[in-house]
């Protein structure tokens, strides 16, 4: 996707792209409001957010400090970030330890039927989790990997690996053969290549690719549920046993769902462009 | 001691049926500076590819020196290739580019360097060592991209298109210093061009592709004067040479005048049954006094030659001829003009080969058929 | 002329050591995904066609097809497999729709115009169980919701939404979540979409809506039909939403959240638990043979790798 709006041709008078302007302003804020509420909420005291709602308090941290602080949960704030940034990162790291190398051999020297190999890795995301969740289940069980990190760690690379291979492909794709036949002529073996060309140069694809698997890993929830209910688990279970639902609980929700938010919409926000472009390569190309 | 070798080589992309070159056989000689020339996608790239090893063979092999290359890999066959874009690693700078290889291959850092150092002197590339190549104008990355070849000292130059990138003026520049750095490193080289101008003016010899297959390799100037078909009769030469069918009447008749040969020609025409083609070069027609007639259409004065496109009826049809004449030239679009035959004129085959070169003059439209048809029986 | 067409040598296939050298970086991700998805995939398979309990421990006993034969008669399937459509159909209409017009919106040059946009995508970055009990508690809640604020304000009474209209609670919730991904989806092919024919069309008189519904809305089909395909695949496995929203509550239990129901969240029948999965499997299987064909139609262009 090249950045920026397609272009337009002249004719279309400047009122009516003025009122287009406005018209998308407008459904940006409302369809972005139940976000800004929530944040605002996350600075009120319980009285305030349970009130008629209003624009206008007296802000406060206390609702961060009392999720932060929590034991009414089955796992502490820090414990569940601890848990949650080694999960992702480590599932993040194998998946591209394993990606990159299919990712090469699917579309820089492609293999014999690369393309029903490129085809089996995005059906497995066709496959719906509950199909194999119920061995996988037994499966940890029997090993016991239930409740560790471990498991986790597993399923997201196998989660993420098929998009991250078919995303980096396309990256990958749009390096110039020439270089690399180039950097082939010139004595460089697969290590070599990767080293010194592929990797500098798809360095912003795999950037974009690997904030992908980050976001995915970080907010997942069904394995995270069914398989690390108790310790071990990640922020997604965080935020749903940590608030008592009896009494008022909206602020300190809100509290808690930025908190458990806020990595990943940050780093979304800041690579949005490069990492819209890979969604979409990674959906449509 | 390098020479290359060619042997029966095939190549098939997959999804195709026909090959993209076509059972080639060619023989390089150590120091030669050969040209590949042919249409845009007549399997130059190709050829030149599977000499480098980036696509393998179907069928035959390929020497370099005296080892059979066929299955080895492009990084040990030991070879440099400069590519039409230049393929210039972008996050390297200058000096990191014409060093990749002998880092690869282990080379120390201080020998590196010198190397990298001798090169850039002699493409004068010495003041852009530390930049990147986007901060080079496009001469100066063609430089590089030569100076990575330089700097390995391999056994073989391979060159895809490596000027067609540079503007008219820089190309016809760079031409001569790249035939220069030749003929000073004395290396095997393969160079691949559209462009049959650069190989007439380059290469040692010049080898003539066609839809994947060869149709003849030899000197410029024997190509010039003495293709071997059709195809490098019209391929070769700028404007290219007129070729007339003239069907399989006899005598031979171009308009309303008959052609006349020299004696070998007629003898040999004797031989040929089947449709004729006749091929002479603008060179070798004159424009002025003759006894056939024909229009001008556009005159194109170059101030040093002058090409006057010239229009006539032949067996019913209009056709094109162009000839090339000394300045001055005065005739006008428009104007109706003699023409004459002055030079070589070939004889091609049904088939397309080239039967005999010979000499031939028009003969007045007044005397039909008698002249020729005398002629000829007489000729032996 | 030099053709020796007659000697034709057979092609010869890569050394061997050569294609194993090209494959040998694919085999690590292959295997590990073979092992995670196909594996259990065909134990999913094998056990749902036993008869086996965990709680209380009763021996595996295969039963062939026995437990899909009793599907037909179940009546809480056949409530899970229709909410189930509900909850994936009506959520990919919408935010396809709406996903539409936000990148049209999008797709031309005003003030601001990257800011919107990152607000737009916010919602698709969100954990969605956090989308789930923020649209629960912060905008459907009875009594302190921002949506009955306003319809109290407006005259009306409030709403229970989620215990009257659960299904259509989470639907909506969805649609609010998928959105974004639909909107970049369009404008990835909005984007695509080669200038020069547009100028050419209004060269020739097209008027906007005219462009917009001969040219644009074709190009866009692909794109369309993708985002609809995909979102379907990725919604028939909700079940974050249904979790924190209702608990699978009154109605709103689709299949995903039934499975986990009647095995690991209390039924402990994994038998035919895992019968329900395996029709999630066919519907998405029909589903992704669709997409797939989608895929590769775009794929088409890219024959030489
Ligand atoms: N990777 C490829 N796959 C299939 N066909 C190809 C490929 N590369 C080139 N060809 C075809 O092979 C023929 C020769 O191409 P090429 O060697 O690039 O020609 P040239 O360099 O003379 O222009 C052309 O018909 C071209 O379309
Ligand atoms: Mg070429």
């Amino acid at each position: 996707m090249s950045d920026g709006p397609s272009p337009r041709v002249v004719g279309e008078s400047r009122s009516v792209n003025g009122a287009f302007g406005l018209l998308a302003w407008v459904v940006g804020l409302a369809y972005f409001f139940p976000v800004f509420w929530m944040v605002l909420n996350s600075f009120k005291s319980e009285l305030d957010a349970n009130a008629s709602p209003k624009l206008f308090f007296h802000p406060t941290l206390d609702r961060y400090r009392d999720v932060t602080k929590s034991t009414t949960g089955l796992l502490s704030f820090g414990e569940a970030f601890t848990n949650s940034a080694v999960v992702v990162l480590v599932s993040t790291l194998i998946v591209l330890t394993l990606a990159i190398p299919a990712a090469y051999a699917l579309a820089i020297r492609p293999v014999a039927k690369w393309r029903d190999v490129l085809f089996f890795f995005i059906s497995t995301k066709f496959l719906p989790v509950v199909a194999s969740v119920l061995p996988i289940w037994i499966l940890a069980k029997n090993l016991n990997l239930l409740n560790t990190r471990m498991a986790l760690i597993i399923l997201y690379t196998g989660i993420n690996l098929p998009l991250a291979v078919w995303m980096l492909r396309s990256f990958f794709r749009e390096i110039p053969r020439e270089l690399i036949e180039a950097a082939e002529i010139d004595g460089a073996g697969l290590k070599g290549q990767l080293t010194s060309i592929i990797l500098p140069m798809a360095a912003p694809g795999i950037a974009a690719t690997a904030l992908l698997c980050v976001i995915f890993a970080w907010n997942e929830f069904f394995y995270a549920v069914q398989l690390n209910p108790v310790q071990g688990s990640t922020v997604p279970i965080w935020v749903t046993t940590n608030i008592s639902t009896r009494g008022d609980f909206l602020a300190k929700l809100s509290a808690a769902s930025v908190l458990a938010c806020i990595p990943v919409v940050l780093a979304g926000w800041i690579a949005q462009k490069r990492m819209i472009r890979g969604l979409a390569m990674g959906a449509i190309k | 001691m390098t020479s290359v070798r060619y042997d029966n080589a095939t190549r098939t992309y997959e999804g195709t049926s026909v090959p993209a070159v076509d059972a080639l056989d060619l023989d390089i000689g150590d120091g030669e500076l050969l040209v590949l020339v042919g249409p845009s996608g007549s399997g130059k790239s190709t050829a030149l590819r599977m000499l480098a090893g980036l696509e393998p063979l179907d069928g035959g092999s390929i020497r370099i020196g005296d080892r059979d290359v066929s299955n080895v890999r492009p990084r040990d066959r030991d070879i440099a290739m400069v590519f039409q874009n230049y393929a210039l690693y972008p996050q390297l700078t200058v000096a990191d580019n014409m060093g990749f290889a002998l880092k690869q291959a282990g080379v120390p850092k201080e020998e590196r360097r010198t190397r990298v150092r001798e090169a850039a002197r002699v493409l004068d590339l010495e003041p852009y060592l530390d930049r990147k190549p986007k901060h080079l104008s496009g001469g100066q990355r063609q430089r590089v991209a030569m100076g990575r070849a330089i700097v390995r000292r391999p056994a073989v130059y391979l060159m895809d298109e490596p000027l067609s990138n540079l503007d008219a003026k820089l190309r016809v520049q760079t031409r001569t210093e790249v035939v220069e750095l030749q003929a000073r490193l004395g290396v095997t080289t393969v160079y691949v061009t559209h462009d049959q101008v650069e190989a007439m003016t380059m290469g040692h010899r010049v080898a003539v592709l066609k839809d994947g297959v060869l149709q003849q390799c030899d000197t410029p100037r024997k190509l010039y004067h003495e293709p071997l078909n059709l195809f490098v009769a019209g391929f070769i030469g700028s404007p290219a040479m007129n070729l007339v069918p003239v069907g399989d009447e006899r005598p031979l008749r171009l308009g309303g005048s008959a052609i006349e040969l020299a004696r070998p020609g007629d003898a040999a025409l004797a031989e040929i049954s089947g449709a004729i083609t006749v091929g002479f070069r603008p060179e070798a027609l004159q424009v002025g006094e003759g006894p056939l007639r024909a229009k001008i259409r556009t005159v194109e004065d170059l101030g040093s030659e002058v090409f006057v496109h010239l229009s006539l009826e032949h067996r019913g049809q209009p056709l094109a001829l162009v000839s090339k004449m000394m300045p001055p030239f005065d005739g006008e679009p428009g104007d109706s003009i003699g023409l004459q035959i002055i030079g070589a004129t070939h004889l091609f085959a049904d088939d397309g080969s080239r039967v005999v070169s010979t000499t031939a003059t028009l003969q007045a439209a007044s005397a039909p058929a008698g002249v020729a048809s005398d002629a000829s029986p007489a000729a032996p | 002329m030099n053709t020796t067409l007659g000697t034709r040598i057979a092609p010869r296939p890569l050394g061997l050591s050569e294609s194993w050298r090209r494959r040998l970086p694919l085999l690590p991700a292959l295997v590990f995904t073979i092992l995670l998805t196909q594996v259990p995939f065909v134990m999913s398979i094998w056990y749902s066609l036993t008869d086996w309990k965990v709680v209380p421990p009763t021996p595996r006993q295969f039963v062939g097809l026995g437990n899909y034969g009793k599907l037909v008669s179940d009546h809480f399937f056949r409530q899970a497999a229709w909410t189930s459509i509900e909850l994936t159909v009506v959520p990919v209409l919408g935010s396809i729709l709406l996903g539409t017009a936000f990148a049209l919106l999008l797709d031309r040059k005003f003030f601001g115009q990257g800011l919107v946009r990152t607000l737009l995508i916010t919602p698709f970055l969100l954990m969605p169980v956090v989308v789930g009990l923020i649209w629960k508690n912060q905008m459907f809640h009875g009594l302190y919701g921002v949506i009955n604020w306003v319809i109290e304000k407006l005259g009306g009474t409030p709403v229970e939404f989620i215990s009257r209209y659960p299904t259509w609670a989470i639907a909506a919730t969805l649609i609010w979540q998928w959105t974004p991904f639909m909107m970049l989806i369009i404008l990835a092919g909005l984007q695509s979409q080669p200038g020069d024919v547009l100028e050419a069309a209004k060269v020739d008189g097209a008027t906007p809506f005219g462009i917009f519904r001969q040219l644009t809305l074709g190009h866009l089909r692909p794109y369309m039909e993708l985002g609809i395909l995909l979102g379907t695949v990725y919604l028939i496995q909700v079940y974050d939403q249904v979790a924190v929203m209702t608990g699978g509550g009154p109605g709103s239990t689709n299949l995903p959240y039934f499975v986990f129901e009647r095995s690991i969240g209390g039924g402990w029948d994994f038998g035919r638990a895992s019968s329900y999965s395996i029709v999630v499997v066919i519907a998405s299987i029909i589903i992704a043979t669709v997409a797939l064909r989608v895929l590769s139609g775009l794929l088409k262009g890219e024959e030489i790798a």
